[in-house]
This record gives C-alpha cells, structure tokens and sequence, in this order.
C-alpha cells in the first residue's frame, strides 16, 4: 500500500518542472581550466541531474566548446554561452575564457599538489605516515608544499624528480606501476594526473613560493539537493583563488558522507542516494571544507494539518516545522501538562516536581502556566546545582589533582556563576583574564589543572570551542581545516600563564602572568606571533597578558565558534541531540541538522548578550521541546530533527537523587553533609557504587563521552540486588515508614507514589490491579502489608516511566 | 500480530533464549526490527557443526615485537634492544627471554610476525580494528567479534554469550576507544562487562545475589510488579535505550536465577594452587575466570590486559613518564603474561577446551625498530606480532616474517581484517554473512576478498 501511496504521490508532482545549469557563470583562467557543468531539474520538489541526459551545445565554438557530459573546455578568450536541453526545456550558463592569450605553468602548490593528495600518496597509510613509506615521506595530506617539494627535488640523489628525464621520474615511474610500488597503479600513463605531473618536471620543477596564488575558499554546485530513493547526483567544487580567479577542482576534492544510509559518495563526487533521511557530503580540497547537503524525503504524505499541529511559539518552531516538511516528517502531538511539568523540571534542575507542584500545576487553568511554571524551575536552587555539576563536567572540577579547598573555590565560583546568571562570554573571560590566588578566585584553578600550554590549548578549545584540536598537534588536522601552525600559534597565547605557591598560605597557589616565555613550532624550532584560531596575531615582543588577547577574541560576538559550542551543548541537553552531534565535535565537516535553526539560535544568544538562562527559556517555551515522544507513523525513526522529544535516560546523579526524593530517604556520601544530594557535590571521585554503575565521567579529559547513559546488567543487578535502592525502601525513618504512620489507604499511597514518581495520577488500568495487590495483604500480619509497599514502590522506582525522561 | 518464528527467525536465533519473545512485537522490543530480520543472510550464515569459542586478549599499550616474540639478536644495539632470544621446545622458534615459560609451550601456538595496520599511529585505531577489523568512519559504528557471535549465535546456558574482563578500555589519549560494543547490532548485544578486579581479595560479581533481607518470593513479585507497572507505555517502543532497559532486566534476572552462571564467576572454588600459576594479578585472574566462563557456555571473552595507558607499567614503552619504561618487559609485564598465557593454554588443553577455543592474543600495533632517546620505543603500526593458539589453529609455527631490522613485514603482510577474517572462520561463521546496519543495510562482516590466514590451519 505504501507503494502506491509514493506513486500518487509522485505523479502528482510531475507536473512542474524547471532546467537549470551550474554554475551560473564560470571563468575558464587558463589554458588547462576545465569546467563541468551540471543540469538540474527541479519538479515538485524534487532534483533531478540531467546532466548525462542533457544534450550540450556552445553558443561559440571558437571560444569554449563543450562535450556530451557538460566538460566545456576553453579554446580561445572571449564569452560563450553553453545551453543544456533537456526534457523539452533548455537552460544556460556564462562561460569567460580569459586564459588562453596568457602563458601556462603547472604549479606545484596548486596542481602537483592536489594531484598527489587526491591520489592517496600523502595519506596517513602511504607517505604521509609519521614515518613516511619506504624512506619517503612526504607532510599528511601536503600540509607543507615548502617540505614536499625539498623531498621530491632534493632528497633521494634527485631521483624522484628527473628534469633530465621527466618519464624517468620514480614519482611518475612508481605512480604508474611502470616500476614495483607498495602502493600499487596510482593513475595510468595517458591520464591528465601523469600529464600534470610531467610536464610541471619538463617545465624545471618551479618550486612552490610565497606568490603562488593560494586558495581562499572553495565552493559546491549544487549546495543541496532533494533526490528520491536511487537517484544519483554529480557534485561539482569550485576553487576561488588569492588571485581572484576561479577553478574547477572536483576531480582533486576527497569527498565523503555523514551518513551513509542516506547517500554514497564515489571518488568523481557522485553521489547516490541509499535510503530516506539527510547526509552532508562533506568537500575537502586544500585544508579548506565545505558540504553539500542530499535530502531524500521520507515516503510519507503529510498534510498541512499535521504540520500545524506543531505551534508555533517561537523561531525554533518556525525552522523546526520548515525542516520537518523537507523530510515528510509530520510532528507529534504536544505533550500534556504532567508530561511537561516531569520534563521541564528533569531537564532544567534534575529533580522531580513534588506531589503538590505537580497538583498545583494541573489545577492552575491560566494559558501561560507553563510559560510561569519554566520561571519558577529556574529560581530554584537545584537549578544552579545542576548546571553547575554540568559545567564542572566541562571544567574537570575534581579532587583527582585539586586539593580540597580548591577544589571548593573552583566550584563555588561556577555555582555562584550559575545562579546569578552570568553571561557565558563574562564566564569565560573571567577565567582567563584573572591573576591572583586560586583560593581567592576559584576560577583560576583552571590553570592548574590544565599546567601546560598543549593541555591548555586542547581543553579550552574543546570546553569552549566545541573543537577537536588534538590531531593538529602533530601535522594539520586531516578531517579539518585547522594547520599545526595554527595549532601552536594558539599554543603560545597559553606560553606565560605562570603558577607558583603563594608565599603567605604554603596550601594555596597564585596564577600570575609571566612576560616571557614562548611556545616552539616543533618543525620550524620557533615561536609563532600568538594567535588565536582564525583570529589576529600579536607581537611575539608585546608585554600584554596573552591570556587578555584571547579572552578578547573568545567572547567576541564574532567569534562563531564560542556561541556555537555553547548554544550546541544546551540544545544538547534539553533537545537530546545536539544540533550537531556529538556536542564537542563542532568541526566544519560534522554537518548540523539544521543549520538555519542553529543559526538562528546563536543569532538569539548573542542579541540577548550571552544570556543562557534567556536560551533555555526560549528552547522551553517552544512548541517543539513541548512536543510528545510518542511516536506518529511517519516518525518513529526519527531521531535527528526533532519531530518529537527525544526520549532520553536520566543521568545517573538525577536517577540516584530522585530514588531518594520518592522514598524520603537521602544518600550518604562519606565526607558530606547529610542531605547532600549527588547533584551538589563538587567532585565526581566521592565513592559510590550506584553512579559508578550508571555512568558519571570521570572528569580527566573534557570528553561528552565520558558521561555514558547507557543501560546495562551490572545497573539492572544492582538496583535489584544492591543496597543503594533496597535500603532506601527498607529504612525505618522514610516515606514507606511514613505512609503506614499515617494511616494512609491504598489507594492514597498509591496515587502519593504515582504523583511523586512519575508526576502523574495513576491510570485507572494501572489502579485496578496494583490495588488488588495490595488488598490481597491488607490484614496480613507483621511486615506483609509494609513490604508489599516496597516491593510495589521498587517496581515503579526500576521502570521505564521512572528511569526516562519522556 | 504475525508470528515469524516458523523459520527465519529460530534459525539465526537457535539457542537465544527468550524464544518465547519470537514474534514479531516481541521482536521489535529487543531491538530486532523486521528490516533488521531480513537484512540478515539467515541460510548459512553460521556453521552450527562447529561451537567454537574465542578469548581475545587485547595486550593494550602495543609489545614491542623486538623484545617479545620476533627477536633480531644479529641487529645493532639500537634495534635489537636489551633482551636476548631463547630456544623454545620447537625446534627453530625463539622467544625472548622475558617469557621462559611460554617457550615450553611453543607447540600450542602460532607466531604471525608480519601484522601492520596503515591507520594513525594512535592505540585508538589499533584497538578499533583489532576487535572488529575495521577503522572506524563514515559514522558506521562496526560491532566487536564477539558480539557478532552473540548475535548470530545467541547464549548457551544461562551465561551472556560474550562477556569483557575486567574492564573496558578508557582513555588511551584520544576520544574514548571504539570497538568495544555491539555498534551498529544495537547494545541488546554489548558484552556483559564484569567492572571488578578477579584479583581482588574480596572478588564477586557486584549484586549478583539479593541481599539476606530480601526473601526470593520477593524479588519474584517485584519483578511482576514492575512488569505490570511498564506495561502500559507506548512512548518507549521507538528508543532503542528504552528496549536496551527491559533486556538488561532480563539477562541480569536469567544471571541470577542461574546456579551454574553464578558459579562461574567464583573464582573462590578454584583450588589456591591454580590461582597462583595463573599469577595473583589482575590479568592472570581475567584469564583463569575466562576459562571458567567458557567452561560455563561463554562463546567470547574480551581481557583487556591494561585500560589505559597512562601512569600504569603497561605495554606502552616510551622510556619516560606518565608511561612505560622498556625494562617492564623484563620486571612485571612480561612475567605477568607469561604465566597467564601459558597456564591458560596449559589448562585448556588439559580440560580437552583447547580444540574449539580459539585464544587470540595481540596488541595494537608494535613499536619503532629504533630505541628513541629515553631507551624506549614508540608507537609502530608497520609491523607488530600476534599470537594465535586453539580452535584448530596449528601451533608450532611462525606466519610471515619482518625485515631485518623489525620494521615492516617482509613475508606475508597480514591485517587486522585478516585476523577478524581468521576468527570468524574458526568460530564457524561464513564470511559472506551481511549484518543488518542502520535502517537495515546489510553491512558484510568482513570486505569482499578478505580471508583468513590459511596457513594458520594447514
């Protein structure tokens, strides 16, 4: 039926169509530039590349002639039109050829290059290995032209490069297999590869200089396209150059996709598309990434209706409900009021509403109570507990290498942070602008933890940054477009943070900034101009506090990485998937799944100055995180744009405090007070055999995946046989206790535990047979009635409407 | 509601024990979704002639292939490092020194001389495609060996049928290691994770047993109460996290309800004597509690010898702080394995275990030929070598060879791939077997033209 369905579908939008060429407008620069051209339709919708099925012709064949496949090649300067037909309609685009009056030289920056990364050789597994291959190694992914081409041309008794005998060369001898290679055919003799390379070596090898052009973005045809299931798509990439002229580069772009089951990518940058959903083909040329975007609808027919059963509160509604309809995704249904109430609470402090919040709230009949109830959450102190143990997941706040007392400074300063809501761009600029004792200003314990200016450089792009900047430590970033040289010149802004004991208090520590001191370049043996990721240098001589320079570049509105991170992982929270995925990989090339809204989102954030409290209110009040988690047909697989609320198991901190909050009965944490909850402590080493079982981090590297939410046997054992739960409901002074001293009646108790555990009243399918249960040993003698009560309290405790987040 | 345990399902499902959950409701609540049922080559997939099972040793921090198991005594001093070969009980294998022991034991395994990967020379690759044989990208998370067993096989007995000791693998510098999971099979299939040192005084498996205050009349009504309790929600069938909860309830009740399965697990009944040949560590515990774990019906058990690198004597010998200098090969690690290793083949071929166990045991790379500045070696993913004993391997024998100088294999390149190729095969799977990935897209358990090392069963 479903067929059928897709079929009517499908037809009844075969009416429209429109031809288009990209690009639009192109330059042939030189004499070798080439240029593919792509035909697509558009219907219902829908793309289609024609390309192949396009016939070709050029309005002037004496200036640029064009092939069946859509290649125009340049043949003499001037301006030709090349028109594609196809399905009764014809489009067109502009093709300057400027070139061909002008000279031509392979470069070896721009062609030779490319060429060898394209082909693997510069990979991790072949010569770009650490240690190169069989004595020749050349930089990972030709991060380093200047050191390749000395390799190539010098090393190796000139051998590799032979302007004596370009054929001769073993670079050329070796890729065509013409002598034994480990690395086996790279390209064959008659291929424009071999060509490039052998004639640059004809031309004399002109080693790579400071005024080669360099390329200053790159850019795809087309950005995204809608295909059905089977469809192919071919990609085309364009190279805008330093000098202002633009290449076609596809035939040297790496390309790869996020998701395979939505779509493949081949070699030549087609793609095909494998299943329904999204998957951003990520483009890497030359340490620059960009990705072009496949959707493929899901076969569903979803009416308008449907879409607007999602209201629309808010932006996030507005962008949310545009996406969903891309996809064929209808919204779930909004959740209810105790649905709601259990949520936001969870989400927002970590704990439960009481029995009378949750009445309050269902008898409160106002409009905006849910809007007032979202205000209330957030004066709560377990709203600052709980964003305050999240931050100090993200600051590594923990006695493994802080003193106790530090350690306290450390959290405080961020719990006080929290509740009195400060701007996360002041957060962060009131760590690294600080100097003094760590005792006094808990925030400088951050750099005690993180001692050296490689642990620094790290952790602060991954807390703040939301950046994996580790691979670039050692040779640029291959997935990424950050360079060593980036990666030390960010290094050395952390060269002069110094640390010494305070002379007043042996047991305190004073973080001072040092007017000398660099980080070496470890190949160049120098120290770079300070520089912050994409940001302006300064002096290597000045005497200002690098740590200022950073700070000012961190929190600047334009930075787009400190609000994306941030915006991400509160997203991330709430949403139950961060808007990219996972939290701390916000590279370029880990597409999000709805850049618009992401977008928007940090437009918000930083119109509202960095308000984070002002976030989460926007995200709480809208339509979307107050959608259902059931599931409707059309998206019961969706779990990455939020067409219904993500289901998601409590932390084990909010699990551990809301056992305690039901039962009446607090856990005791050796060293704390009675009465602390998980969530209050500062430290995640406090002993306890319930959180290590489900999952906390250990708060040694800034990782989102050191906090494991997963279920497994060791935590089902030990919430039935282990003592943190079974003693809670056994204890003599606790709420079971209680129920009986009272006098309470079954039905009492039961809808007391129902309201507390899982904020609602009992079903009266789940009223019916627990009452009977319970009757069954109404009189029974000694403990039967009081262990009943346990027994039936540890089955709501263990399931799923307790242990979730729904 | 269609009921698909006529043929398919029981097939690839023998011996999984909620056979009663075969329908197709059911079915979806363990994570078995129809796309899932199809997706998967039921005829054939698994050789049901052979049970074998596997223990894999993940030696985390990498050996140096010089200074254990493919000495070059004729190299310069820099290369061939402080240790000198010995003569093992087969004539023309030498071992190093550091492992006396395994030199008597020779005939039983296998030396693959020539492994390398061309992955980054970080642990995290190594170990990825040591357990599934294959790096990990395109976002497809590949499931470990032996949960793939688990899958195509199910439990024997009331144990899981894979179970990891002691701990899992944690930081090793780079993100949290992948390859540990069930990945793409959905976590119904992770390991059993033990989380306890079998080294401990005090050893036992964390709340295996109710507590003396809770009666089993008890435990049996409160797990019909919560039954009764989860029943009614409907908002859960599409969370895989949510379906994961109700199957770790079951596995954890079937544990416990089992004698035989809590028996395995203490390793108190064992005499002293053999506690102590096996090394009263945390290693040589693992590996006595992994032979009683396959005498129970485990089908794989991981041992991770070490789970991180860093400030712990491991593998990893770099020569300076926070890890390992190269002289623990000598003073602790060398020793602790050496008598692990070879009481455990030891006892497995006297409890007639060892012709349908297979015993893996391997790094994740080897390290450079050249001692570095600090006397140690460093990460070295060109050449490295494996171990490889039962489950019709022929001992006695070394596959493939290194150069000269230990640097990159000189005979007989073999890959991770080939090992997962080689342990599949020996547990009786067909290598053309496809797995139900993401929305159902059959995933090979190993790339076309992939095959085991054939000369390990001449």
């Amino acid at each position: 039926m479903r067929i059928a369905v897709v079929l009517a579908f499908a037809l009844s939008l075969r009416a429209q169509t429109s031809l288009r060429v990209l690009p639009a407008e192109t330059e042939l620069a030189t004499r070798e530039s080439r240029q593919q051209l792509v035909a697509e339709a558009g219907s219902g919708g829908f793309h289609e590349d024609l390309t192949n099925k396009a016939s070709w012709v050029s309005s002037n064949v004496k200036v640029a002639a064009v092939d069946a496949t859509g290649m125009v090649t340049p043949v003499a300067d001037g301006t030709a039109v090349i028109t594609a037909q196809a399905s009764g309609q014809s489009a067109s685009a502009k093709v300057h050829v400027t070139g061909m009056s002008k000279p031509f030289q392979w470069s070896f920056r721009n062609h030779v290059m490319p060429v060898l990364t394209k082909m693997g050789c510069n990979q991790g597994a072949c010569h770009g290995a650490q240690s190169g291959k069989n004595g020749f190694k050349l930089t990972l992914r030709g991060y380093d032209p200047e050191v390749d081409y000395d390799v190539l041309t010098r090393q190796s008794l000139g051998r590799r490069v032979s302007l004596a005998d370009p054929a001769g060369s073993l670079l050329l001898q070796k890729a065509i297999f013409g002598i034994p290679h480990g690395g086996g055919l790279r390209f064959k003799k008659d291929s424009l590869e071999y060509r490039v390379i052998q004639e640059w070596i004809a031309a004399g090898a002109t080693p790579p200089s400071d005024k080669d052009s360099e390329v200053t973005s790159i850019e795809a045809f087309p950005k995204s396209a809608i295909l059905k299931p089977a469809q192919e798509q071919q990609i085309v990439v364009r190279a805008k150059y330093s000098d202002g002229r633009v290449e076609d580069v596809t035939r040297w772009v790496k390309f790869s996709s996020n998701n395979e089951g939505t779509a493949l990518v081949d070699d030549s940058g087609k793609v095909k598309i494998t299943g329904p959903g999204e998957a951003a083909i990520s483009l890497w040329y030359a340490s620059k990434i960009i990705y072009s975007r496949m959707i493929s609808p899901y076969p569903h027919q979803v009416s308008d209706a449907e879409y607007n059963r999602l209201p629309r509160r808010n932006y996030i509604d507005d962008l949310v409900a545009k996406k969903l309809r891309s996809l064929n995704l209808a919204p779930s249904a909004q959740a209810s009021d105790e649905a709601f109430l259990r949520r936001a609470y969870l989400d927002a402090a970590g704990i439960l509403p009481t029995p009378e919040e949750v009445e309050q709230f269902l008898a409160d009949k106002s409009p905006d109570k849910r809007a007032k109830a979202v205000e209330r959450i957030f004066e709560k102190d377990e709203f600052s507990d709980y964003w305050a143990y999240k931050w100090s997941d993200l600051m590594l706040v923990s006695s493994r290498r802080l003193a106790p007392n530090s350690m306290w400074a450390f959290y405080n300063w961020i719990r006080d942070s929290v509740k009195a809501n400060k701007p996360w761009d002041q957060f962060a600029r009131d760590i690294f602008t600080a100097s003094g004792s760590t005792r006094s200003n808990g925030a400088l314990n951050y750099f005690f933890l993180h001692k050296d200016p490689i642990d620094l450089t790290e952790n602060v792009t991954q807390a703040f940054l939301g950046q994996r900047l580790t691979c670039a430590r050692c040779h640029n970033h291959p997935l990424e477009k950050w360079t060593q040289k980036q990666y030390y010149q960010m290094a050395n802004l952390f060269a002069r943070v110094g640390i010494k004991s305070n002379t007043m208090d042996v047991n305190d520590v004073v973080v001072f900034a040092k007017t000398t001191g660099d980080v070496n370049h470890p190949r160049l043996l120098r120290p770079l101009a300070p520089t912050p990721l994409d940001g302006d240098p300064m002096a290597l001589d000045s005497t200002v506090d690098r740590r200022q320079h950073f700070a000012m570049w961190l929190t600047s509105p334009k930075n787009p990485y400190f609000s994306r991170n941030i915006v991400n992982r509160v997203w991330a929270s709430y949403m139950g998937r961060g808007l990219v995925d996972p939290v701390d990989d916000v590279r370029e090339a880990n597409a999000s799944s709805n850049e618009e809204l992401f977008d928007a989102l940090i437009k918000d954030f930083i119109a509202h100055k960095f308000d984070v409290r002002q976030l989460m209110r926007t995200i709480m009040n809208s339509g979307t995180y107050q959608l259902s988690a059931e599931a409707n047909a059309t998206n019961q697989y969706d779990n990455i744009y939020y067409s219904k609320y993500i289901v998601k198991r409590l932390p084990g901190e909010v699990i551990l405090d809301a056992m305690s909050q039901v039962t009446g009965v607090p856990t005791a944490f050796a060293g704390y007070p009675a009465g602390t909850r998980a969530l209050q402590l500062p430290d995640t080493q406090v002993k306890s055999q319930f959180l290590t079982a489900f999952g906390r981090p250990n708060r040694v590297i800034c990782d989102a995946s050191e906090r494991s939410v997963d279920p497994s046997i060791a935590q089902a054992l030990h919430v039935i046989n282990g003592d943190t739960l079974n003693k809670k409901l056994s204890a003599a002074d606790g709420n079971v206790a209680l129920f009986l001293k009272l006098g309470l009646s079954d039905s009492r108790i039961l809808e007391h535990v129902y309201l507390s555990a899982f904020s609602r009243y009992p079903t009266e399918a789940e009223r019916k047979p627990a009452l009977e249960a319970l009757a069954k040993v109404r009189n029974a003698k000694g403990d039967a009635r009081r262990q009943a009560i346990e027994d039936m309290l540890w089955a709501l405790l263990t399931s799923k409407d307790f242990l979730f987040n729904y | 509601m269609i009921r698909l345990d006529a043929d398919r399902a029981v097939e690839f499902c023998d011996g999984f024990r909620r056979r009663d959950f075969l329908h197709a409701g059911a079915l979806t609540s363990l994570g078995l979704g129809l796309t899932h049922m199809f997706g998967l080559k039921a005829a054939g997939a698994v050789d049901k002639s052979k049970d074998t099972n596997c223990i894999l040793m993940m030696l985390v921090g990498g050996p140096s292939q010089l200074d254990t198991w493919d000495m070059k005594p004729n190299a310069p001093i820099e290369i061939r490092g402080p240790y000198k070969p010995i003569k093992t009980n087969v004539a023309g294998i030498e071992i190093s020194e550091n492992f006396p022991r395994m030199a008597k034991h020779a005939d039983k395994y296998a030396i693959v001389r020539s492994m390398y990967h061309s992955a980054a020379a970080v642990h995290d690759t190594g170990h990825q495609m040591m357990q599934t044989g294959r790096l990990f990208q395109g976002g497809v998370e590949h499931p470990h060996f032996g949960c793939v067993l688990g899958k195509l096989k199910g439990s024997k007995g009331d144990v899981p049928p894979h179970v990891l000791l002691p701990r899992p693998i944690g930081n090793t510098g780079g993100n949290m290691p992948h390859g540990q999971s069930a990945g793409y099979l959905g976590k119904t299939f992770d390991p059993f994770v033990l989380n306890a040192d079998p080294s401990d005084p005090n050893f036992r498996v964390p709340d295996m047993l109710p507590p003396d205050y809770l009666t089993s009349l008890r435990v049996d009504r409160r797990r019909n109460w919560r039954e009764m309790v989860d029943k009614s929600v409907s908002k859960f069938e599409t969370s895989q996290d949510a379906r994961l909860l109700d199957s770790t309830f079951h596995q954890a009740y079937t544990l416990m309800s089992s004698q035989k399965a809590r028996e395995a697990f203490e390793l108190h009944r064992e005499p002293e004597k053999i506690r102590e040949k096996y090394g009263m560590n945390r290693f040589g515990q693992s590996c006595l509690l992994a032979r009683r774990l396959i005498e129970a019906g485990v089908r794989f058990v991981t041992i991770n010898m070490f789970e991180t690198v860093f400030d712990e004597i491991t593998w990893d010998i770099h020569g300076s702080k926070p890890f390992s200098p190269i002289s623990c090969y000598r003073d602790l690690v060398g020793p602790m394995f050496d008598m692990a290793y070879s009481t455990l083949l030891e006892e497995l071929r006297e409890r007639g275990l060892l012709d349908n166990t297979m015993v893996v045991a391997s790094g994740e790379f080897g390290r450079t030929p050249k001692v570095n500045p600090a006397g140690g070696r460093d990460h070295w993913p060109q050449v490295w070598s494996m171990l490889m004993a039962g489950g019709g391997v022929k001992g006695g024998q070394v596959v493939g060879a290194s150069d000269e100088i230990g640097a990159t294999p000189k005979d007989r390149p073999t890959t991770p791939a080939e090992v997962a190729a080689t342990i599949y095969h020996a547990l009786g799977i067909e290598l053309e077997t496809e797995l139900p990935g993401a929305q159902g897209r059959p995933i090979p358990i190993v790339d076309r033209g992939v095959g085991p090392i054939k000369e390990l069963f001449a």
